[in-house]
């Protein structure tokens, strides 16, 4: 393995996170829980040739391996699926893998097709700040995600409770009120780590290298901000159940489908446009 | 030395006649002992419950011989004098013991992989056993049994999901409501299927229990047997803002809940879910309520099919449960007796094969 590129070995990864979200389709239909173990150890495997992967990419770079927009979208990827298995390691919780599979998917198709020039960090913050900038905000994509996952879920389970499904019954999902909690909860932890990758961009990026005002990411990061808040507000005060999901699912799609053209459409985010750094050959 | 089994059960026999076979449990170490100094068994265990009567014997005798003394020991003891048929039942090595695990697995039951019979199956044991009445044979056929039980409820689904009204009713209140511990019910008609779910929620957790029914006196009669508090019947609307499960039975010919009446309590509720449960016929519930909004409504013929289809899941596991119990029976009647060291341990793997 030790041939392959790191790139290589994340498509591997996206390989296997593919035939979990196809194992995932049967096991939607017949739910099981000895199959919930096999696609437990499938994303188990994905999520250890994904670590690996990062591993390479991080010693390539010699530093941390979220430099790049590919960076970033495989971390959110990581830190999903890392909480997905620590969930999963109660048996009774090993089913939501059959919701995250697909989607864990997706984002692992859109990060082989993102560029991965490595850029100075512009904007520029002072000490560590950076880091923390980009941690706060992908782990904000990830807890949305996962806010998401369980949208998708209470919408699946109060259907079926709906029809009156027996799978509605023999599912093992937990009851639609929790489910409606965990979204809830997940939309707000992200919406706090949103707030403070925004906090820390705003106090401690070098003002003096781009303008915050007219950049498109910044405009559509407080658009972003806006609608998680506004989201928040309408669960407290109106919307509850299958309207709430919906939104959660919606508004994480929103993100997922405009994050990289929004990048694009900015000077300061823009991989395009950067500099590239030097990157260990072996490892392209 | 073979074991046999003799007896009667709800397949062979209706009630009229398995009642008048019925051993009370202190009687049974009496009646073993007399079989034993009969010479009709070497060890004996004898299960008694309100579907089956059943001798399960290691005996020496040929099981022809065995069958028809033990028929008439257990005749003449219950003074038995009508004609018997097809009545009882007579099985000898492989099927006493393959009949044994199914009765312990509950493939025999009336409701289909039902547990009470493992426990009942384990207190006839206990009782022979303290009286001395099992040995080698026994000891190992029995322990058997409480292991295949054990591994049948693990490695299939013949136990899973409910099959009567009310447990079908709470499972869907445990698929809804976080917990049922903080949840009120309202039972509105106090009849005896609304108290079966009531009570199915009461064992689910539910603490906070209403009756509303047109006779007052009725509605406060079940109220204090479930715990709970009786509303007049006019009046249940009032505390509806509070109530997240309505089981609903009254006799009245026309909906009791409908859309009209809905709609404005459900505002009061703030997006938290309400279970309906009409278990009425005539239904008391407008079916268009279900289409709002967090509102999930079940008649009696949606819980009955949940129930039926249970059931039918159940079927279809019998013949990967036999296929287990076929081997285990194999496995058993070519192994050794066991000694009586292991006899003990033996117990205390039974004792956990029911807690597990």
């Amino acid at each position: 393995m030790s041939s392959l590129t790191d790139r290589q070995i994340f498509g591997i990864a996206v390989i296997l996170y593919g035939i979990s979200a196809v194992y995932s389709i049967f096991l939607l239909r017949r739910e099981t829980r000895r199959d919930n173990r096999v696609n437990y150890f499938l994303l188990l495997a994905a999520f250890l040739a994904h670590s690996y992967s990062m591993v390479l990419s991080g010693f390539s770079l010699a530093s941390c391996p979220i430099k790049n927009l590919y960076g970033a979208t495989t971390f959110v990827l990581w830190t999903m699926v890392a909480a997905y298995l620590l969930v999963g390691s109660f048996h009774k919780l090993r089913f939501l893998g059959a919701f995250a599979s697909p989607l864990l998917f997706g984002i692992g198709v859109f990060a082989l097709f993102t560029p991965r020039h490595v850029s100075e960090a512009v904007p520029n913050f002072t000490g560590g700040w950076g880091s923390l900038h980009i941690a706060a905000f992908t782990l904000a994509y990830a807890a949305w995600g996962l806010s998401a996952v369980a949208g998708v879920m209470y919408l699946t389970q109060e259907r079926d409770l709906k029809m009156h499904k027996l799978r509605a019954i023999l599912s093992l999902m937990p009851p639609i009120q929790r489910l409606e909690m965990v979204t809830n909860r997940l939309l707000i932890a992200g919406f706090v780590l949103f707030t403070i990758g925004l906090g820390v961009s705003v106090t401690f990026a070098h003002k003096g290298e781009f303008t915050m005002r007219g950049d498109f990411k910044v405009i559509w990061a407080a658009f972003v901000w806006l609608l998680y808040l506004g989201l928040i507000l309408l669960r407290w005060k109106f919307w509850r159940g299958r309207r709430f999901a919906g939104s959660a699912i919606g508004a994480f799609a929103f993100v997922l489908l405009t994050f990289w053209g929004s990048s694009l459409m900015s000077p300061s985010h823009d991989p395009r446009a950067m500099p590239e750094t030097k990157t260990n050959p072996q490892r392209q | 030395m073979p074991v046999v089994v003799l007896g009667l059960s709800h397949h062979s026999s209706p009630v009229t006649v398995r009642e008048r076979f019925a051993f009370s449990e202190a009687r049974i170490p009496a009646v073993l002992q007399s079989m034993r100094e009969s010479g009709l068994a070497e060890e004996a265990v004898i299960l008694s419950t309100c579907n089956r009567v059943e001798m399960y014997v290691a005996t020496s005798l040929e099981p022809a011989k065995a069958f028809a003394e033990l028929q008439d020991f257990l005749v003449r003891i219950h003074d038995y004098r009508d004609p018997l048929a097809d009545e009882i039942y007579k099985k000898s090595e492989p099927e006493s013991v393959e009949h044994l695990f199914k009765v312990a697995c509950g493939l025999d039951s009336l409701v289909l992989g039902e547990t009470e019979i493992l426990g009942q199956l384990k207190k006839a044991y206990d009782l022979a056993l303290q009286h001395q009445h099992t040995g080698s044979r026994l000891n190992k056929i029995f322990q058997r049994a409480f292991n295949v039980a054990k591994q049948v409820r693990t490695e299939t689904n013949i136990q899973r999901g409910s099959v009567s009204v009310g447990s079908v009713a709470a499972e869907l209140a445990e698929k809804i409501f976080s917990s049922l511990s903080d949840r009120s019910v309202m039972v509105i008609g106090a009849g005896d299927t609304s108290e079966k779910t009531a009570r199915a929620l009461l064992s689910r957790g539910a603490k906070h229990i209403l009756v509303s029914n047109r006779s007052h006196d009725r509605a406060v009669a079940l109220a204090a047997d479930l715990g709970g508090r009786a509303v007049g019947f006019d009046d249940w609307a009032k505390e509806f803002a509070r109530i997240d499960i309505i089981i609903s039975s009254t006799s009245a010919p026309g909906y009791v809940i409908d859309r009209a009446k809905l709609v404005p309590l459900i505002k009061l509720r703030r997006g938290d879910p309400l279970l309906l449960i009409d278990i009425a016929v005539p239904r008391d519930i407008e079916p268009e309520v279900n289409f709002l909004e967090d509102v999930f409504l079940y008649n009696i013929d949606d819980l009955q099919a949940i129930a039926a289809d249970y059931l039918k899941q159940r079927r279809n596991e019998i013949e990967h449960c036999e296929g287990i119990i076929r081997e285990k029976a194999r496995g058993v009647l070519t192994t050794r007796p066991i000694t009586a060291n292991q006899k003990q341990s033996g117990l205390s793997s039974a004792s956990s094969a029911m807690h597990p």
